[in-house]
């Protein structure tokens, strides 16, 4: 069943090179999108483990866009890099019962303002259609308990 | 410069910017103080009605004076417009007190808040609240940085002998910093040498670039080398080791018979500087007034046959024997320049219809006709001209077949519309009964006076027609019969889709701008280039022709597609980088490099193997109490700071510094944690 998207929260990885920039961008266009997002800059998204973005989801934020510079990276090897880190990231979640819808790694420009406007956007219809975050981990626990307990009944 | 005055004791002064209403007509800026006021650390939490004015600033030295405030968060515009602002501030408050200036995070308030949520005031201010926790969570996690201090070489090496070569070599050196030039070819001057005039003055293209080209050879501290390439690069900025290698020229002073050895010389081959349309000898000069005044020996086409010796052997070596040699360098300009698109076999009836030809073909072609009534083209008088625009450029990925090397080109080579309405132009001065037809998708004169060249052309009866991208005209032969051996059928926009069938005696191709295949040089100096292959900036507005790697700038068209003024202008500013960063005779560079606790370093050398940048990052031997051990150890002047290392260390053991792990996991616990509750609210 649908849920309202607006309070559960975005995280925004967004490079200082491409996604924050661009960010910025719409702003300066007055545009105007859900202010359930949370920007926060990055040099690079290719320094975060797979781990990094399993806390995220602990935290309870419910979704996670990796705004990358794509093959415009100024940096050798971040982008290739950053995609094989979200890539190993997948599985993970799936481990653990989180949508992998949750996280999506999306290449924008410093002026690329539609793509960043239809990102959020869209990652906003997912929420809306997978709800929040904290009911996969506790589904999860819940899981788990389960199975502990079965163990723990067996003869 | 002073430590803060209590490292652990964290006072964390917090300002909310109204912007001049900017963030506070959307954003409660008194309830995000509030809020924030109420967080552990922060001692002061303020407003002001411009943060950057100098009574905002003042606000932040006073509290660091009066407060002890050791680490600073301003919620303002974006970052990019005033953290460096506010880090001058907080460094220059007070001789005793200044802070480091590094302690200092910023939150931008106003682009990514005020202005993108003026609909919902209230989800606007608990967004504004939220974002501030996690800078003041950063902030309580903040360590004092200081700048890479590095002894700079005033000398800098530029790549490239063309115009923005040649302008950025001039540059450099009337800042009094030494500048060695290296080109690959034998002469200097690029492809503005095979221009006649040059849009929108019609000033002759080789004076000017004469002019340019004596200049900086006269002067004292230019040193050039011609057909010598770079072949090695290690170091950093202000000190990097450049191995050049230089092939024989052939010819040395003193050889005075250039016409006779070239007489009798009996290779002929293709001449490049004139596309292909004339020939030329193993023995030649690009062109008459050519720098170095020396012929050269093409040594992919002599045989050594020992012909032009038996007419005066004094300066001539027919054995090429590249020599090698370094250079210390503080820095590089990049200006290998661009390389004329070249049309596949049967596009537009290249290469298989002789009558169609390129736009630096044709450019060429009127350099040579010489002064008579007629335009001759393989002896035929031509009547009718088509001029074909956007060739290799603006294609349609699944629409335009892609390059051999799989590559569609999707940009605009900005350029070509205004050369081929110049030349349309010169067509009519110089041949009044020509039929000139100029056959487009778009116009795109964007540069000052250009569009009264498109003005020019229109008036002196070109006769336009306009196609759609993805119904580009065919060029076909002629009906047996017909005075014209080809014509371009296109569907014209301008008359409502009518398909129309255009004579042509000569089907001109205005092709596009491809960078010139630079991948050693990429390797070499560790830049990177855009899906286009042309060099990238860090960021075309911020940082337009530097890259990411210290101490390596870009100028001219390695960049993208410009005119001759762009590629002089963006020469201008690589050189200006290049004086700015080399002109103190050190070099500062940011902190945000990667630092290893070696506490926790194993030695694994996960981080080297992934790093892509020579010897930023290294394995070396080193003691520690007592215990000696193989440790990662990072070069702080060949780190780029891109944390590639961070993510590969199995034991967490490397961070960048002043965006480490620890300091972004505190950010995503402010941004999951609850609002803080206001006591009015309570």
């Amino acid at each position: 069943m649908a849920t309202a998207s607006e309070d559960m929260k975005i995280l925004i990885l967004a490079t200082l090179s491409g996604g924050y920039a661009g960010a910025d961008a719409v702003g300066q266009l007055h545009a105007s999108y859900a202010p359930n997002t949370y920007i926060l800059p990055v040099v690079c998204p290719a320094m975060f483990p797979e781990d990094f973005y399993l806390r995220v989801f602990e935290r309870g934020i419910d979704a996670v866009l990796v705004m990358y510079s794509g093959t415009d990276c100024p940096y050798k090897g971040g982008a290739e890099r950053t995609a094989q880190l979200i890539n190993k990231v997948y599985p993970l979640m799936t481990e653990r019962g989180i949508d992998t819808r949750r996280l999506r790694l999306v290449a924008i420009c410093t002026v690329c303002t539609s793509a960043f406007m239809r990102e959020v956007a869209q990652m906003n219809q997912t929420l809306a259609e997978i709800g929040p975050v904290r009911n996969e981990l506790a589904a999860a626990v819940a899981a788990q308990a389960s199975l502990s307990s079965d163990e723990v009944g067996q003869p | 410069m002073p430590e803060p005055r209590s490292n652990g004791d964290v006072r964390i002064g917090v300002y909310v910017c109204y912007c001049g209403g900017n963030i506070s007509d959307v954003v409660d800026c008194e309830q995000v103080a509030a809020a924030l006021r109420t967080l552990p650390n922060v001692v002061v939490a303020r407003t002001d009605m411009s943060m950057c004015s100098d009574a905002g600033q003042a606000l932040i030295e006073t509290d660091i004076l009066e407060h002890g405030i050791n680490r600073v968060v301003v919620g303002a515009c974006a970052p990019s417009l005033h953290e460096r602002t506010f880090r001058n501030t907080i460094a220059r408050a007070g001789l005793d007190a200044g802070l480091n200036p590094y302690l200092y995070h910023h939150v931008g308030l106003r682009e990514q808040v005020s202005w993108v949520h003026q609909g919902n005031p209230q989800k606007a201010t608990e967004k504004a609240i939220r974002l501030m926790m996690a800078g003041i969570a950063k902030a309580r996690m903040l360590e004092p940085l200081e700048p890479t201090v590095l002894d700079a070489e005033q000398h800098a090496l530029v790549i490239g002998g063309g115009v923005a070569g040649l302008r950025a070599a001039w540059d450099i050196a009337r800042r009094g910093i030494r500048v060695t030039l290296i080109e690959k070819s034998p002469f200097l001057g690029g492809h503005m040498a095979q221009l006649e005039t040059t849009f929108p003055a019609g000033e002759d293209a080789r004076a000017a670039l004469g002019d340019l080209i004596d200049q900086v050879v006269a002067h004292p501290l230019v040193t050039v080398h011609t057909r010598a390439e770079l072949t090695g690069v290690s170091g950093y900025v202000g000190n990097f080791q450049a191995q050049i290698t230089q092939q024989s020229r052939g010819v040395s002073q003193g050889f005075t018979h250039f016409a006779e050895a070239a007489e009798v010389c009996p290779v002929e081959v293709p001449d490049e500087f004139d596309y292909g349309m004339t020939t030329r000898k193993a023995i030649y000069r690009a062109y008459p007034g050519a720098y170095p005044d020396l012929p050269a020996i093409d040594w992919a086409h002599c045989d050594a046959c020992g012909k032009c010796l038996s007419v005066n052997g004094t300066g001539l070596d027919l054995e090429n024997k590249p020599a090698t040699f370094d250079l210390n360098v503080g820095a590089f300009v990049v200006a290998t320049g661009f390389r004329p698109y070249e049309p596949r076999r049967g596009e537009y009836g290249y290469d298989e219809h002789p009558e169609v030809i390129t736009l630096p073909q044709m450019i060429r072609l009127l350099a040579l006709a010489g002064d008579g009534p007629d335009l001759l083209w393989n002896g035929r008088t031509v009547k009718n001209v088509a001029l074909i625009h956007c060739v290799g450029s603006r294609e349609i990925p699944g629409v335009h077949e892609p390059q051999p090397d799989g590559q569609v080109n999707d940009y605009c080579s900005r350029v070509c519309c205004t050369a081929t309405l110049h030349l349309a132009t010169e067509l009519r001065e110089r041949y009044p009964h020509l039929n000139i037809f100029d056959i487009h998708e778009d116009i795109r004169t964007y540069g000052r006076g250009h569009e009264d060249i498109y003005t020019e052309a229109a008036a002196n009866r070109v006769g336009f027609l306009r196609f759609h991208g993805d119904e580009r005209p065919d060029v076909l032969p002629a009906p047996d019969g017909d005075s014209s051996p080809l014509l371009v059928r296109v569907k014209d926009y301008l008359t409502w889709g009518e398909e129309l069938d255009v004579p042509a005696d000569l089907v001109v191709l205005a092709t596009g701008i491809l960078p010139s295949p630079v991948d050693d040089i990429i390797s070499l100096l560790k830049i990177s280039a855009g899906t286009d292959r042309f060099l990238l900036e860090v960021h075309p507005k911020l940082q337009p022709v530097e890259t990411a790697v210290p101490g390596v700038v870009l100028a001219g068209t390695a960049q993208g597609p410009m005119n001759i003024q762009e590629a002089s202008a963006a020469a201008s500013a690589a050189a200006a980088k290049v004086a700015v960063l080399l002109g103190q005779g050190s070099v500062k560079l940011e902190p945000f490099v990667a630092r290893v606790n070696h506490a926790l370093c194993d030695g694994s050398g996960e981080c080297v193997a992934v790093c892509a940048y020579e010897d930023a990052i290294t394995l070396q031997t080193v003691s520690d109490n007592g215990q000696t051990a193989q440790k990662a150890v990072v070069t702080p002047a060949n780190c780029v700071g891109c944390g590639v290392c961070v993510s590969a260390c199995p034991n967490h053991a490397i961070d960048v510094q002043g965006w480490t792990l620890a300091q972004y996991d505190a950010m995503l616990d402010a941004l999951a944690a609850p609002l803080p509750v206001l006591e009015s609210a309570t």
